[in-house]
């Protein structure tokens, strides 16, 4: 049974990954066996410089989902590398570093530093950051989209993924900008743009007053835009939203996405990644498939 | 399964006294390893809601059982009420890091609780038994119903002095009306756990007057293992994760 999957030149052992921002920096969670059988990992999103990210509250629980204003907390890039990437590396897992900033030469300055730091199986671009100078995040526009990932793309020695935003109109446009860039994947979605109010102090319970809804609740939305996208770009897509198990993860395998990314139920069991991956191939062996493109963008009209 | 992840076998859930509940369950690993201050994190429901785990401090942990302690209040503690004998429970743990024992040259050992924060110090005072400083427990709850484990204190040679909102017993008033008990000492410990008013006036006295301690801070938590970092606090050496760095702190290092 084939279950590899390639974005751009980089092979990965199998489809499933973590979103960025579930796993944190943390050590100790690299060795576990959870995360020895990921097809990728994709650690939290690093920032030219430290973040101390936002007061609390930070997160707060919804119906079958969570809104989150982390403001991602980290360490810098430079301390990254020296810090936490040869931990990762360890690993043996292909690794797909997650990095965001404010301007596009800030981006090529940060894909610089990881072309030097080498090893790595791909960079993906966090892309929901304010754009300094349109005032909407770069996400939501096609053109600082494109900008971005042409600039990037023309210096990183990696496979480029561009993250995408769901607060948009029409998220297949914005895909199809970021492969006219030069990305060589897209992931989508990340949070949708979310509030929770506390009625008895009259005040948001996200102490940044708004943030990021994720969880099983999102993930109708998040299934119907990878299958939107799927038609309309030639590049893999990298499908999550609010994945808890197999089924899940072949929705989107299904709708198009090449690989799927568990992310807020990480929190809630930890080993979902490893019943995910084994699930897929189960309903492989069960349908009598060789290769996981036989599932990819299956999906019946 | 990860090694802190436990397949639990309920061994009882009851109602003690009028307001709190003790659930208890076999946990042979996870007794053996936990320290006090630690937590465990539960699978209320196997379902999505509620979503998140929900952290329980460990009260006790001997023969290879755990119990905590717990209020039906929210969401998530009100379904832990519907576990019966011999239900399984999904359960993480021991997580997070525990309080400093207590060194050889603490003479008094100073455990301030208010409610259901108490719940850790029933472990603290188990495994410090034979430690020889004099153990005071200064606890502070709405009313007598909200006051439980007293006895227990009493038998691990814990004195407990009271307060309650309402004056049904011991002292009316704040837990700090008891602060008057703690000897002004290098060699006081203090260690608390309870509402983050109270702990705040523990920090502020134990700054005014140079004492050491610890405290054992509550966020709302989704991972409990340190990679989300939604429960990070703001501490001296700036946001730290609940879960992971703490929950038990230095007081000195909080920001109220």
């Amino acid at each position: 049974m084939k279950i590899e999957v390639q974005i751009g030149s980089s092979v990965f052992p199998n489809p499933v990954t973590v979103a960025s921002g579930t796993f944190g920096h943390s050590e100790e969670l690299y060795q576990s066996p959870e995360v020895k059988c990921l097809g990728a990992l994709v650690p939290k999103t690093v920032t030219l410089h430290a973040q101390q990210g936002n007061p609390p509250r930070r997160i707060c629980e919804t119906p079958a989902g969570m809104i989150n204003a982390i403001g991602i907390e980290n360490p810098g890039i430079d301390a990254f590398i020296a810090q936490k990437l040869p931990a990762l590396k360890k690993t043996g897992v292909p690794l797909v570093i997650s990095i965001s900033a404010h301007s596009p030469e800030d981006f090529v300055f940060m894909a610089e530093k990881l072309n030097a730091a080498g090893g790595l199986a791909g960079v993906e671009l966090n892309l929901s950051c304010p754009n300094l100078q349109k005032k909407v995040l770069v996400a939501q526009s096609e053109e600082a989209t494109l900008e971005v990932v042409r600039r990037v793309k023309a210096v990183v020695k990696y496979p480029l993924v561009a993250k995408l935003s769901p607060n948009v109109t029409d998220i297949a446009r914005i895909a199809q900008a970021a492969e006219e860039g030069g990305a060589d994947a897209v992931s989508m979605v990340n949070t949708f743009a979310a509030m929770a109010i506390d009625i008895r102090k009259r005040r948001s319970r996200i102490g940044n007053f708004t943030g990021g809804l994720s969880g099983p609740a999102i993930r109708p939305i998040a299934v119907r835009m990878v299958c939107e996208t799927f038609s309309r770009i030639r590049i893999p897509i990298i499908g999550m939203g609010g994945i808890t198990c197999a089924d899940d993860a072949l929705e989107f395998l299904i709708a198009g996405a090449t690989m799927v990314a568990v992310g807020t139920y990480n929190f809630v069991e930890p080993q979902t990644s490893l019943q995910v991956l084994a699930g897929i191939k189960a309903y492989m062996k069960e349908n009598r498939m060789t290769d996981i493109r036989e599932l990819i963008g299956s999906v019946q009209k | 399964m990860p090694e802190t992840q436990h397949s639990c076998q309920v061994i009882e859930n009851r109602k003690v006294g009028s307001v709190y509940y003790r659930l208890a369950f076999d946990a042979p690993v996870l007794a053996g390893a936990a320290q006090p201050g630690q937590f465990v994190h539960i699978r209320v429901s196997e379902g999505l809601e509620p979503l998140f785990r929900r952290p329980f401090s460990i009260y006790r942990a001997q023969d290879g059982r755990v119990e905590i302690f717990y209020e039906p209040v929210g969401k998530g503690s009100r379904l832990l009420v519907q576990k019966k004998k011999g239900d399984l429970l999904n359960v993480l743990g021991p997580l997070g890091r525990s309080f400093t024992p207590p060194g050889k040259d603490v003479r008094q050992i100073v455990f301030i609780g208010g409610g259901i924060g108490v719940a850790p110090f029933m472990l603290f005072s188990d495994r410090i038994k034979t430690h020889q400083a004099g153990k005071i427990l200064l606890y502070g709850g709405r009313s007598k119903a909200h006051t439980f484990a007293m006895t227990e204190f009493r038998r691990n040679g814990v004195r407990p002095l009271i307060a309650t909102d309402d004056g049904s017993v011991g002292v009316k008033g704040r837990v700090s009306e008891l602060f008057s008990q703690i000897e002004i000492s290098p060699e006081t410990m203090i260690y608390t756990c309870g509402p983050r008013p109270m702990m705040a006036a523990v920090a502020a006295f134990a700054k005014a007057n140079s004492l050491r301690g610890e405290a054992s801070m509550e966020e709302v938590m989704a991972c409990g293992l340190g990679a989300c970092l939604g429960c990070s606090i703001p501490t001296s050496r700036g946001y730290r994760t609940v879960c992971h760095d703490g929950p038990v702190f230095p007081l000195e290092e909080l920001v109220f």
